[in-house]
């Protein structure tokens, strides 16, 4: 015969119908295209195959003797929620295909079957499940990157602030987090995004310290082509970007009084107008916002506006630093061991007890992300499967080995070898572990003549 | 057609014999077509192909409830009954229009490892569609249907690859679109007398 469905994929199927020709008809013609097909004469063989089996599609005859098809094709999908459901009727009535299709049926088919429709309709079952399969993929892969790295810590100060982004994740409101440096205000930023209804759309995080005055304007609202020399382009700024999601603005206080009236304005009116554009643009956006420095004296100096501070000052979450919650740092030491460790292939490592000493009397004065430095570095110089105290960074321990070098240079050049004794070498690592790029670091290489041993492969 | 029970697109366990090809008509049929057919399909296969004298004498089973169509299933049984030689298939033309039961139509039927074939005209004429008639494409196209047919009697299954002749079709625009000739994969599986570079 020269009918078969004409998707490619090997689906499997079940074919429910009192009929046997039509059993066998259809099994035949699916089998024929390499699908694998189960066949079921009433609804108690076929809830007891779909039990027993996983299929794809099925197939269900709307007049059965006993129970009928709308009633198997409920009780089928409520035991397979995945299962494509397709009727068969042997004449179309508008009530039973509303019927069915109302009950979740993804189509129905009347009998006889126009040989191309039947093959249309199957090989359409088939593109939709697998697009509700990519569909549910993609939602994971969203979820695996919108949620951030966990807030790690046990201690009150920090469960205190949990709590708090538990609180304020649900609502719109604009949050203000204060905290050192280095105290982790980026990761509650984000995760009070991914707590929030706008997680699936973008967190746009704004660096505003690291910008210059002019770049900020410009990266912050957007601007029109020649609205400046060298705006060759329109182009959307960050504000735009983050319609519909959350603008993290790191950094806050640095931003200048100029760009302050600005901000002040977008916050107030929720519209930007492009540099050199006349026309406010509607933008839905959540503000977050992050400062290491203190914004009320700020304001009490005249550094700060004080209408800012007020709009921004609506829900503060302040991080304790790293010394007010000593009795985190052993469980964040392990995560970011645990992590490292990974990353770096270097498996079952652990910190000696000493080394875990030193890590909680130091003051940690660059916070947690000093913390972290300090185990990646562990992690690389150290030799599996303990983290000794002569792996920790010099200023953790106290201790450094032996007299040092005299000179700036010296000491750099000391430093740099022996990171990439430590490294065997690797260019990649001993870059990572001193904070240098690549390029860097070959320029201090060839700055002060190092040469890797001849023992080191 | 009926399931066989064999694996996807796997050959017969003892492979059909087809060793002569004997086109016989059923029901009214163009004047000199069938010796058309029979000299198209002799350029395309080893097997000798000749039209049989008589045309097929049965009742044509008509399909209940169907605007004149003919039980494709029940005729194909009627002409599996024919006595034949030994290693030679029936292949069985009609000018009617072939469905079954279950579909409101099929070009052709065919049984795995069987020993005929039934390929219908009906549809692969442009006049069902309302276009021009075109004798040369009518008997291209109804060649195709009959290898595809023959594939089947082979023991093979439809085939994936969409330019092989053994690819499915549903309407007469892949009957077109497929190609003319079985892809090298299902070349292999067919058996010597259906395979372009076997003995006759």
């Amino acid at each position: 015969m020269t009918t078969a469905v004409a998707a490619k994929s090997n689906l499997k199927i079940l074919v429910v119908d009192d009929e046997a020709i039509v059993r066998e008809s259809l099994g035949g013609w699916f089998r024929e295209d390499g699908h694998s097909v189960d066949t079921a004469e009433d609804a108690r063989q076929a809830l007891h195959r779909l039990a027993a089996n996983r299929y794809d599609i099925a197939l269900v005859d709307i007049k059965m003797p006993g129970m009928d098809g709308l009633e198997l094709q409920a009780r089928m999908a409520a035991a397979s929620p995945d299962l494509t459901i397709i009727i068969m009727t042997a004449y179309a009535t508008v009530e039973s295909a509303v019927r069915a299709l109302k009950a979740g049926a993804y189509d129905y088919v009347t009998k006889p079957f126009d040989p191309d429709e039947l093959s249309h309709l199957i090989h359409r079952a088939a593109e939709h499940r697998s697009l509700k399969a990519e569909n549910i993929r993609l939602k994971e892969n969203i979820e695996v990157i919108t949620t951030p790295s966990p807030i790690i810590g046990s201690s009150p100060a920090i469960r205190r602030v949990m709590d708090l982004v538990g609180t304020v994740s649900a609502t719109d409101a604009t949050v203000l987090i204060t905290g050192e440096s280095g105290t982790g205000k980026e990761l509650v930023a984000r995760a009070i995004h991914a707590g929030s209804a706008r997680r699936y759309n973008p967190l746009v995080v704004v660096n505003c310290g690291a910008l210059a005055e002019g770049i900020l304007e410009s990266e912050l609202f957007g601007h029109e082509q020649g609205a400046f020399t060298g705006a060759r382009y329109r182009r959307k700024g960050k504000f735009e970007a983050a319609d519909g999601g959350t603008i993290f603005l790191d950094e806050v206080g640095d931003v200048s009084p100029r760009v302050q009236v600005d901000l002040l304005r977008v916050l107030e009116e929720k519209t930007v107008t492009r540099l050199g554009g006349n026309t406010p643009i509607p933008v839905d956006f959540r503000v977050v916002a992050a400062t290491n420095r203190d914004l009320h004296g700020m304001v009490r100096s005249g550094e700060f506006r004080e209408e800012l501070y007020w709009r921004l000052n609506v829900f503060v979450i302040d991080i304790p630093p790293l010394r007010a919650r000593r009795e985190d740092i052993p469980l964040l030491a392990e995560h970011f061991l645990a992590r490292f460790s990974q990353a770096m292939n270097r498996k079952d490592m652990r910190l000696s007890p000493e080394a875990l000493e030193a890590l909680q009397a130091y003051a940690w004065p660059g916070n947690v992300r000093e913390l972290q430095n300090a185990v990646e570095r562990a992690v690389v110089v150290g030799s599996p499967p303990l983290i000794e105290v002569k792996d920790l960074p010099v200023r953790v321990t106290g201790h450094p080995a032996g007299p040092g070098p005299s000179s700036l240079a010296e000491c750099e050049r000391t430093h740099i070898e022996s990171v990439l004794s430590s490294t065997g070498w690797n260019i990649s690592q001993g870059a990572r572990v001193l904070g240098v790029d690549r390029v860097t670091l070959y320029n201090k290489i060839r700055k002060y003549d190092l040469k890797k041993p001849a023992d080191v492969a | 057609m009926l399931p066989s029970g064999l694996p996807a697109r796997a050959p017969a366990r003892e492979p059909v014999r087809v060793e002569s090809i004997q086109l016989v008509k059923i029901g009214p049929f163009p004047e000199g077509l069938a010796e058309d057919l029979a000299a198209r399909l002799s350029r395309r296969v080893p097997a000798p192909c000749q039209v049989r004298a008589s045309p097929l004498d049965v009742e044509v089973p008509w399909l209940p409830d169907r605007q004149e169509q003919v039980d494709a299933d029940a005729l194909l049984r009627r002409l599996e009954a024919e006595p034949v030689d030994d290693g030679a298939i029936l292949v069985g033309v009609t000018s009617l229009d072939l469905a079954v039961p279950i579909f409101t139509f099929v070009f052709g039927r065919a049984r795995h490892d069987g020993r005929a074939a039934l390929v219908s005209l009906a549809r692969l004429r442009p006049e069902f569609y309302g276009l021009p008639a075109d004798a040369a494409l009518t008997a291209r196209r109804t060649v195709a249907e009959i290898l595809h047919e023959l594939g089947h009697v082979g023991g093979l299954r439809h085939c994936d690859d969409g330019s092989c002749l053994l690819r499915f079709a549903a309407s007469v625009e892949t009957v077109d679109l497929r190609g003319s000739s079985v892809c090298s994969a299902c070349e292999a599986m067919l058996p010597a007398g259906l395979r372009r570079g076997g003995p006759g």
